[in-house]
């Protein structure tokens, strides 16, 4: 402390070391950051998940759901229903059957307006049913979702989903101790229809304006304090997969996923995360080597899931209204073997609903910012930030070394020392303009899909035209600096600029989406760090121009294809995947307020041009 | 034997007493059953008291009044008191209206007589009272949540409309209040009977907390004596609502009895009471559901009331010969028909919008399913802290094409801790329509002390009523103002009927700090970045610049100081200045200076060389 509070002369010394041993400190630092993440996973350092609400009291009832029956016959009755109508819910059918169990039944309109094209609507009808509790007046509730998928869906269908919750309903409507309202809902066109009946719930929007119009509500029931989405794929399950990464990388409360985990375990139904389960589950000895193999694998899919920012589930979308949510979702069994049932499915429900029941508060005790390498082990935010904190600090470093230098070469007279400052004072006009002109392209970039959809008349295809479009304004940019001439002096002011900005963009998203931190960290990190120096000038600007976030995305999805897919032909599906994932992640903007490509365009992009102009530039 | 005899006498002379009008009072129980359209059961309860001469004497004998409560009412110079305590919501969209409405939670309002100084401060004893009577948290209350609104909530009283000064009244809700047996045993207490005879002994603990809805009522309001009005009654009415799920009651069954609902039957009529009777509403037998009524009803009873028919199933207790127990049961015949509900007049409901800890909306949607427009009165109770913005209120129609102005709006801002924010006004609706009324809010960050422990839940904002006079009586109920027995309500056609409604109770979010450990270790780790800081800060850009001590500018007394010194020592000073002072500041070794390397220690070289 009293180094710091009062700095004598002789303590310059640990700036003046680090300053002169920066090289060594940062590689020291990035290799520490990446031991740190790497060791994560493993049980030294990962601990056991634990609750820390004790008002939710897990699986302390008995079980008493018995519509297992019931559901079945609901889905042969469902299954032909969507056969006779293979494109449409059959709204009349569930109306019905929410009617008969004695809900408060309702139905919502929502529409579309196509952001990347001036006359294209899509319209869809969600449906909910409400049980008002008995022992409440309806100020809290609890949502039960699935999503409805018609014979013609892409996905798998969600109809034994549909058919359990109907049955828990029914079940649920005969009991007196329900304190909160539940709320059962249907959802149309996926995680459209979630966005929009939350959107009407909470009346508001969270897009772009006037692209998502979702309707109004008749009825509600208070503030939601949980939800859980099935996803039933079939009536036999091998295992329930518990899915939780959200919009954005939210995560729900960590005690909801461990109450999931923990009634799966209790009734005896197969349970993973990832669609992997624990490893050596049953094994006398576990080999640490492989466990940790094995764990960080589970947790590097969470870590690609979560930076993606893209919901993997309806719940994803309940998270930003301060609503708790996890997926579940129930795969097909198509080994031998005994599979999950409606009944042991429908236990496992009905000891959440309870649960939920029991809150007496918002979830609140355990985690919000986790990693799971296990279905029960968890790496809490504590652990992990070292992580991303020393990758980004070594840019922090580095930047302060740049800037000694700036500051104090050798020059011995008073005389030439004012003249250096006066010089570097002149060359803050021109690297002010560099930078304010790199975040004015980031806001343009912002707006470069919907112009080029609108204006670009390229084919029917707008997503094409949106591709091109960011195409040209990348060439664009990537060009721009040779028009621009700097003096090296301002190059290196603008050098440490573009580093102080990386870093805290890095830390500043580490703080809510640490795996899309850590995975910039990995990648930015060591070539920001390179981009400054005397030798293998092209070697450099090679590196940093593939690091151009739209090739840095072309590059990886190239990647991604030629390794899952290596028989078909690699180049067009590449660049279908590449036209699909720029299309979404406008179309993700713009409706359900994806921070990906506005994070992307407005911050990492000028830091990208900043730091472009520094290695062109440089001599 | 002849004792027994002798007692019985003596039994039955006072029961006489307080039946033959002696005094001149009177105590009526009633129950009401009603099968509502969505198949649940509404029963009602409704004792009332009649006391002569009650506002006159403040040491008047009660009889058949409950002296507690009488005391109260006279001490405090309460002019009429509505006091209840409900758990659950009344859904008028399914259910229609009830015969009174309540709030979720505790509502209690009270006029205070003419002339009554401080009312403030009755208020206060007031619900302090009516705390250790009811058992409830009434004691909450206090005179700054509690406004006088000042167009609901008129007197119902006789004599009540003449003068409407609204500062003697007194309006408040405790939305969390929990209802529980312990407030229907000091409530049963009050009546003639206690829960040993009559109706009252029906209703047990276990069985109407079981309920979907239950509301108790405390009415107490003076009422004309007779059609003339010249003389008025104390009046006193304890109400019980009920209504029951048959769905969560019996499994499969749709019938319904005594026994199913209350758990017990009727031993027999309180003998102090006037009048005993039970009615069912039967309008819906035969259309909606189809359902036999045992044992056969004294009577039957039409009801044309505003044009709308109403058939009651009597049965007059008094007149029911009892041998064991009296139970009034319904056996469904036919199959289970879903049908459809049609809509009351006028049903609101209230929401939340927004999402966040910053700010949000408080939103109110009023449906007028009628073909004419009608008027209505609002009023929202807004506790502090959710200070609302008044120009966001937007009062619109029809999903907002229509804007509706108020012929008269109050709106009385409210101050932290001390007062609610009250919004009220009167506006008329158009026909058909659905208006919403929005109201935009910050949420506010309360003082760490202010949090309860349960700081996470949070917080309840009260009811929103609205007041209106329904042209029909289609799905209403209500006893008319000028009557006190349900029974007067039997044909009784007027030109309006008068409703309040109650919509729902919110639950809000409030920033709340994390009352945990890992709160506290980050509030120190703040705290100690927040130290640190600033002398890094220093640490990195501030650079120390010697300065020679003679130059240094000194305060005015320490100059003269300085110059009286030098006057005074001057021949002592001459010598001293020989010696280099200054060269004591200079304590870094030469070694450190070289490898900083820095500006200051240059500096500080030069100048030690120059003082030496």
């Amino acid at each position: 402390m009293p180094v710091l509070l009062d700095p004598p002369e002789g303590c310059r010394r640990p700036t003046y070391l680090m300053v002169k041993h920066h090289r060594k400190l940062e590689m020291l630092m990035y290799l520490l950051g990446l031991v740190w993440f790497f060791a994560l996973p493993s049980d030294n350092v990962s601990s056991a998940s634990y609750f820390s609400e004790n008002s939710l009291l897990p699986g302390l009832v008995k079980g008493g759901f018995v519509e297992d029956s019931f559901a079945k016959t609901l889905l042969a009755s469902l299954q032909d229903e969507i056969s006779a109508n293979p494109t449409k819910m059959p709204y009349p059918w569930l109306l019905a059957q929410f009617r008969q169990i004695g809900l408060d039944t309702y139905t919502h309109n929502f529409t579309l307006n196509y952001p990347l094209a001036s006359d294209l609507a899509f319209e869809g009808q969600n449906v909910y049913g409400i049980l008002r509790a008995p022992r409440g007046s309806s100020t809290e509730a609890i949502v039960l979702s699935v999503p409805f998928r018609g014979s013609k869906s892409v996905h798998p269908s969600t109809a034994a989903g549909v058919a359990l919750m109907l049955a828990i309903a029914k079940f649920c409507r005969r009991q007196k101790y329900w304190a909160k309202d539940l709320i059962f809902l249907i959802t149309d066109h996926e995680q459209l229809g979630a966005q929009a009946w939350l959107e009407a719930y909470h009346q508001t929007s969270s897009g772009s304006h006037a692209v998502l119009n979702s309707g109004d509500l008749l009825s509600r029931g208070g503030a939601i304090q949980a939800a859980v989405n099935l996803e039933l794929l079939s009536d036999r399950i091998s295992h329930i997969d518990v899915k939780i990464e959200g919009l954005n990388g939210q995560l729900p409360n960590l005690d909801l996923v461990n109450l999931v985990h923990m009634l799966c375990n209790k009734e005896g139904v197969h349970h993973t995360f990832h669609n992997r389960a624990n490893y050596g589950d049953g094994q006398y000895k576990v080999d640490p080597y492989k466990s940790w193999a094995y764990s960080l694998q589970t947790m590097l899919e969470m870590v690609f899931a979560q930076a993606s920012g893209v919901p993997n589930g309806n719940h994803g979308l309940f998270h930003r209204f301060g609503i708790e949510a996890v997926t579940l979702t129930g795969y097909r069994k198509v080994d031998r073997g005994s599979p999950a049932t409606f009944y042991q499915v429908g236990r496992v429900l009905e000891g959440i609903l309870r649960s939920l029941n029991n809150l007496l508060e918002r979830f609140h005790q355990s985690y919000f910012f986790y990693l799971l390498s296990a279905t029960d082990r968890y790496i809490s935010i504590g652990i992990y930030i070292p992580a991303v904190g020393l990758m980004a600090s070594t840019l922090l470093l580095r930047a302060l070394a740049v800037w000694r230098s700036l500051q104090l070469p050798s020059l011995q007279s008073d005389k030439a020392k004012l003249l250096r400052a006066q010089e570097i004072s002149n060359s803050f006009a021109s690297v002010g303009l560099t930078v304010l002109a790199a975040h004015a392209l980031g806001v343009l970039l912002l707006r470069v899909p919907v112009w080029s959809a609108l204006y670009l008349n390229v084919g029917a295809d707008s997503s094409f035209a949106v591709v091109i479009g960011l195409l040209s304004f990348t060439a664009v940019t990537i060009c721009l600096p040779s028009l621009m001439s700097m003096r090296q002096d301002s190059l290196l002011l603008l050098y440490v600029i573009g580093l102080i900005e990386l870093a805290t963009v890095l830390l500043a998203v580490s703080l809510h989406n640490f795996p899309l931190a850590i995975l910039c960290s990995i990648v930015y990190v060591p070539f920001a760090l390179f981009a400054n120096g005397g030798r293998l000038r092209i070697l450099r600007i090679v590196c940093w121009l593939l690091l151009q976030p739209l090739l840095l995305v072309a590059i990886m999805i190239f990647t991604y294809t030629s390794i899952y897919f290596p028989d078909d032909v690699i180049l067009s599906k590449a660049v279908h995947a590449f036209k699909e994932a720029l299309t979404f992640s406008y179309v993700d903007y713009a409706v359900y307020g994806n921070w990906m490509l506005s994070v992307g365009a407005t911050f990492l992009f000028p830091t990208w041009f900043v730091l472009w102009v520094v290695v062109l530039k440089t001599l | 034997m002849i004792v027994w005899a002798v007692f019985t006498l003596i039994l039955s002379s006072v029961s006489a007493l307080g039946q033959s009008g002696l005094y001149g009072d009177e105590f009526h129980e009633e129950l009401v059953l009603k099968q509502l359209p969505s198949g649940h059961v509404y029963s009602y309860f409704q004792f009332t008291t009649l006391w002569e001469n009650g506002g006159d004497q403040p040491n008047h004998h009660c009889h058949l009044f409950p002296q507690s409560l009488s005391e109260v009412l006279h001490l405090y110079n309460v002019d009429e008191m509505h006091l209840s305590l409900t758990g659950g919501l009344w859904r008028h969209e399914n259910w229609g209206y009830p015969v009174v409405s309540a709030p979720p939670g505790a509502e209690l309002w009270a006029w205070f007589k003419e002339g009554t100084h401080d009312v403030d401060k009755k208020w206060t004893l007031l619900s302090n009272a009516l705390s250790g009577l009811f058992c409830a948290s009434l004691n909450f209350i206090n005179p700054q949540q509690s406004p006088s609104p000042k167009y609901s909530f008129a007197p119902l009283g006789a004599y009540g409309s003449a003068s409407q000064n609204r500062s003697l009244l007194r309006y408040s809700t405790l939305p969390r209040e929990i209802v529980c047996t312990e407030n229907l045993t000091p409530f049963k207490k009050l009546l003639p009977c206690d829960s040993k005879k009559g109706l009252s002994s029906l209703l047990n603990a276990g069985n109407i907390h079981n309920a979907n809805y239950h509301s108790l009522g405390i009415h107490v309001r003076p009422q004309c004596k007779d059609e003339n009005c010249h003389e008025t009654v104390l009046e006193l009415k304890q109400t019980v609502s009920l209504v029951y799920d048959l769905i969560i009651l019996g499994q499969e069954s749709r019938d319904w009895s005594f026994r199913k609902l209350f758990g017990v039957g009727l031993a027999g009529p309180c003998p102090l009471a006037k009048s005993s009777k039970i009615y069912v509403d039967c309008s819906t037998n035969a259309t909606t559901f189809d359902y036999n009524l045992s044992p056969d009803p004294t009577e039957f009873i039409n009801s044309n009331r505003g044009g709308y028919n109403t058939v009651f199933a009597v049965y007059d207790i008094k007149k029911t010969h009892i041998i064991n127990m009296f139970s009034v049961s319904a056996t469904h015949k036919g199959p289970r028909v879903q049908s459809i509900i049609s809509p009351p007049v006028i049903h609101a409901t209230r929401y939340i919008v927004g999402y966040g800890q910053e700010h949000g909306g408080i939103v109110t949607k009023i449906h007028n399913n009628h073909w004419k427009e009608i008027d209505i009165t609002l009023f929202e109770n807004i506790p502090w802290f959710l200070p609302t913005y008044y120009h966001t209120l937007k009062i619109t129609a029809n999903g907002g094409k229509q804007v509706l102005k108020p012929y008269a709006k109050h709106y009385l801002p409210g101050r932290d801790r001390s007062r609610p924010y009250t919004l009220e006004f009167l506006v008329t609706l158009p026909p058909r329509s659905v208006t919403e009324i929005y109201l935009e809010f910050d949420y506010s960050f309360l003082k760490w002390q202010e949090y309860p422990p349960d700081a996470n839940h949070g917080f309840y904002v009260g009811a929103a009523a609205i007041t209106t006079l329904l042209p029909h009586t289609k799905n209403y109920t209500g006893v008319p103002i000028d009557g006190s027995t349900f029974s007067s309500s039997i044909n009784a056609s007027r030109d309006t009927y008068p409703v309040t409604l109650h919509t729902e109770i919110l639950l809000v979010t409030l920033p709340t700090p994390d009352f945990s450990m890992p709160y506290n270790v980050i509030c120190l780790a703040c705290t100690v970045v927040a130290l640190a800081f600033g002398p890094l800060h220093n640490h990195t850009t501030k650079r120390l610049q010697m300065l020679d001590p003679s130059e240094e500018t000194k305060g005015v007394i320490a100059n003269l100081r300085q110059r009286l010194n030098s006057f005074l020592t001057q021949s002592t000073k001459a010598k001293e200045q020989s010696s280099p002072a200054p060269s004591e500041v200079i304590k870094s070794p030469q070694k450190e200076e070289a490898a900083c390397g820095s500006k200051v220690t240059s500096r500080k070289k030069d100048r030690a060389a120059k003082s030496s």
